[in-house]
């Protein structure tokens, strides 16, 4: 059910201060309890390095970027995750009621309330959600801001755990405070909070001296909410839906019956060799 | 159930959302959508270490782990056995001064001087070494190649601890015959180029003190300190000796005056080396080693050849004589011989102050031509675990030569710091990066985690005990009758003295600092400033 937001939280993430050390990814899996395997290729992977992806076992990636910078090439991380909009999108396309606010602000998803439309998934502007196509009941997964620790009054897993105080955690009115002193005291920062007014607004910003396009965040996005756009438009949304699983379901048994044969053709091996 | 209630309410259920897909006859929509939803708390159910569990940030608690290259040549890190302990980044900035002595942002580089360090103190054994051992394996398969082995001088109080010998138990020649056993072709031992070490570095400081040069002068045989000084001092390279490291003088040598002596063409021979070490790895990659800027590709004007193959740390060796000598009992495999013979003054470069004694030793006959007093066979003040010690040899000729000896890089920064400011008046620098030196690298078995100075203590004092008995062992490379004849040598605690460093420089080398005594022994380094902005400390 949607609460009320009252005590609106945020974390401000200063691309400067990132050395890539992977330690947030860690903390997201450890207190998520998810495994390292790709839900795709069955590989055992990092959640931070050149070539990483979210996915429905991995919340939040640190991205190793390279990129130019007063003619030199030099490296950046970006951390991304679900940004947690003060006015989400996903949320106000969801017919299931999948998504909602908690005090604290953190946009949480239910799976136990999904019906696994993916609708979401569309209209996020910051393509976060991410479709288990691995499982029987597949579910759409995200970030949940660690919305059980913000609510004990705890910082977010990754956030806690961050060695070079990148991830800053507190009130959204007080980051944004200190996202505009951090700026106004040091001209290397671009003077852009991205995240203050992108979509309406969200719970995390970034703070940046490298143009925020060029490290892969979309730049063309409206300052008004999207829910404010696209308002009236989920009562299409079952129609729309019906077309679409057709083509979904197809691919997604299309994909499980490629494990199967995978994996009876590796037990198959496993056996000869014995 | 409630949120269900409450949404059959609102006029969506999961039931009525699938009679809703069957109506439209989705029929496969029941394949991928029916069943038991897996209920999960959707806010998080795990474990993180208390200190996390914060409002935010305590600062004075240990916070994340270290930052480390998914490519760096040393080390490798797998994210599922890490529990965010932050041990590694303790050891890092703490122990090492690297982590957090640079400014952010970062520039293009992973600051790391590939120690190894945090690869012990990594409880789980997240981080480990980056290992080559299948690499190895097949080269000593491959009939066209001959693999020669050298090992340093650490490794023989270390592999012996991971075969239940016990900390610090000396397995020098179960080690030998191990190797034997493994397949590799020629057994060396690096405590000979250690002499030949002691020789060009020795040299160059006697240079350095007699005509005038830049001192103090610091030591180069790390390649963790080495890079450590490349990044944060580089004002300070010309304090560096250029004369490589033992492992490195050894590659060259071996593919040149040996390769000739043993009848293998160079282009055949395969140079492995058994280090306590991880930062070697990242050493044999500098480019300073590699076809016509190195030793051998120098010499021979080929640019396809490198000094050295490949490093294996004591932990990948020992995990080689799991794999490819299964059941076979090491701790009682008949003592082995070396090819090649090194004196104990070549031994003790493996621990902290062990690359300044044997130097004073060779120093004091370079300089007055008669073998040192029986005081400086053992030389207390710079034996031990301190961090930084200081001590003052008298040398005929000379007068007083001052020397520290700093183990730890946080130690080795406070030197560099003394040197920068004017006030060191010493003449001669020994850094070695691993606390304690190489009996305590990054490469060495993980006897106690994190390491502990027991462990450190029962290592050196193996070293120190076979030094001071002059345990000397081995025949001679390609000499006498095919190599099998036991060069007598009894007790050798000089390096100048090893008959085999006579022989080299006779029939080879001609001089210390001879051109080809540059060409093969002494390199370059370079100022890595630029892959940072240093923090002032
Ligand atoms: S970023 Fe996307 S998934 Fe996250 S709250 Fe905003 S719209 Fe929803
Ligand atoms: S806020 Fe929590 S769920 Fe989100 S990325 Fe951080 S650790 Fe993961
Ligand atoms: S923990 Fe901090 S420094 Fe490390 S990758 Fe995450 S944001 Fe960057
Ligand atoms: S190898 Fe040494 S320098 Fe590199 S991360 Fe580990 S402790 Fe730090
Ligand atoms: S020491 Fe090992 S387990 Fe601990 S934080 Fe570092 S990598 Fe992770
Ligand atoms: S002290 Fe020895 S083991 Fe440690 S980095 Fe230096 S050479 Fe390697």
């Amino acid at each position: 059910m949607a609460n009320k937001v009252t005590d609106q939280k945020s974390v401000l993430v200063d691309l400067t201060k990132c050395v890539g050390c992977g330690s947030c990814t860690v903390a997201c899996k450890l207190w998520n309890n998810q495994s390292f395997q790709n839900p795709q290729s069955e590989e055992f992977e990092n959640a931070h390095g050149e070539d990483v992806k979210l996915d429905s076992n991995t919340w939040t990636t640190v991205q190793h970027m390279r990129v130019q910078k007063d003619g030199q090439e030099v490296w950046r991380f970006v951390k991304r995750q679900c940004m947690h909009c003060l006015e989400p999108a996903c949320s106000s396309v969801c017919f299931a009621h999948a998504f909602h606010q908690t005090e604290q602000g953190a946009v949480q998803y239910d799976p136990e309330l999904c019906v696994g439309c993916r609708y979401c998934m569309i209209a996020c502007p910051f393509d976060i959600p991410k479709y288990e196509w691995e499982k029987v009941m597949p579910s759409v997964m995200k970030c949940q801001f660690c919305s059980s620790k913000l609510a004990d009054g705890e910082a977010p897993a990754c956030a806690s755990v961050c060695p070079t105080n990148a991830l800053m955690f507190g009130n959204r009115d007080e980051m944004l405070a200190k996202a505009h002193e951090i700026i106004d005291n040091d001209s290397r920062y671009l003077n852009h909070v991205y995240g203050e007014k992108e979509v309406g607004g969200t719970s995390w910003l970034y703070i940046s001296d490298v143009d925020f396009g060029e490290l892969g965040f979309p730049t063309d996005l409206p300052e008004k909410s999207i829910p404010k756009n696209i308002h009236g438009f989920t009562r299409f949304t079952l129609p729309i839906f019906a077309v679409g699983a057709l083509t979904w379901t197809g691919v997604s048994l299309y994909a499980k019956r490629r494990h199967a044969v995978a994996h009876e053709g590796h037990a198959a091996e496993h056996k000869s060799e014995e | 159930m409630e949120k269900r209630k409450e949404l059959e309410n609102k006029g969506m259920s999961r039931r009525r959302f699938l009679s809703v897909m069957a109506g439209a006859g989705v029929v496969g929509a029941a394949a991928t959508m029916t069943g038991c939803s897996p209920v999960s708390d959707p806010s998080g159910t795990g474990w993180l270490p208390n200190q996390y569990r914060n409002a935010s940030a305590i600062p004075s608690q240990v916070k994340g782990r270290v930052p480390l290259d998914p490519d760096n040549v040393s080390l490798v890190r797998n994210d599922e056995k890490c529990i965010l302990c932050g041990q590694c980044i303790e050891a890092c900035e703490k122990v090492q001064s690297v982590f957090g002595y640079y400014e952010l942002p970062v520039h293009d580089d992973f600051i790391c001087v590939h120690c190894g360090q945090c690869s012990l103190w990594c409880p789980t054994g997240a981080i480990k070494e980056r290992s080559v051992v299948e690499e190895v394996w097949n080269a000593i398969q491959d009939p066209e190649t001959k693999v020669i082995v050298q090992t340093s001088p650490a490794t023989r109080v270390g592999i012996g601890e991971e075969f239940d010998m016990g900390a610090g138990a000396w397995a020098e020649g179960q080690m030998v015959t191990a190797l034997r056993k493994l397949g590799f072709d020629v057994v060396v031992d690096t405590n000979f180029s250690a002499d030949l070490t002691i020789m060009e570095e020795g040299s160059e400081l006697v240079e350095r003190v007699t005509k005038g040069g830049v001192l103090p002068q610091m030591t180069s045989c790390c390649p963790g300190w080495v890079k450590f000084v490349e990044y944060y001092y580089p004002e300070l390279i010309p304090n560096l000796s250029s004369a490589r490291s033992p492992m490195m003088m050894h590659g060259s040598t071996l593919k040149t005056y040996n390769a000739d002596k043993l009848g293998i063409p160079y282009k055949k021979i395969v140079n492995v080396a058994i280090m306590p070490c991880l930062a070697k790895k990242f050493e044999i990659s500098r480019h300073q080693f590699h076809g016509l800027e190195g030793g051998a590709g120098q010499y021979h004007e080929d640019p396809d050849v490198k000094d050295m193959d490949y490093v294996l740390s004591v932990r990948e060796l020992a995990d080689m004589i799991r794999k490819y000598l299964p059941g076979e009992d090491f701790a009682n495999f008949e003592e082995g011989q070396y090819d090649q013979i090194g004196s104990t003054a070549g031994l003790i470069f493996g621990n902290s102050g062990g690359v300044m004694e044997a130097a004073v030793r060779s120093a004091y006959y370079l300089i007055t031509g008669s073998n040192p007093p029986e005081l400086l066979y053992n030389l207390e003040p710079v034996r031990g675990l301190e961090g930084i010690k200081r001590a003052s040899v008298n040398i005929p000729g000379v007068g007083d030569v001052k020397v520290v000896v700093a183990s730890g890089l946080a130690n080795a920064r406070q030197m560099c710091e003394e040197i920068k400011s004017g006030k060191a008046d010493f003449h001669f620098l020994e850094v070695m990066a691993c606390p304690g030196g190489c009996i305590a690298g990054g490469g060495q078995p993980r006897t106690a985690v994190p390491p502990q100075d027991w462990v450190r203590q029962a290592r050196t004092d193996t070293m120190y005990n076979h030094d001071k008995i002059g345990n000397v062992n081995g025949t001679s490379v390609g000499g006498g009758n095919a190599g099998q004849n036991a060069v007598k040598t009894g007790n050798l605690r000089l390096s100048h003295a090893n008959p085999q460093i006579t022989d080299i420089y006779d029939n080879f080398l001609e001089k210390p600092l001879s051109h080809l005594a540059h060409e093969l022994c002494h390199t370059t380094y370079e100022d890595r400033s630029g892959s940072l902005t240093r923090k002032e400390v």
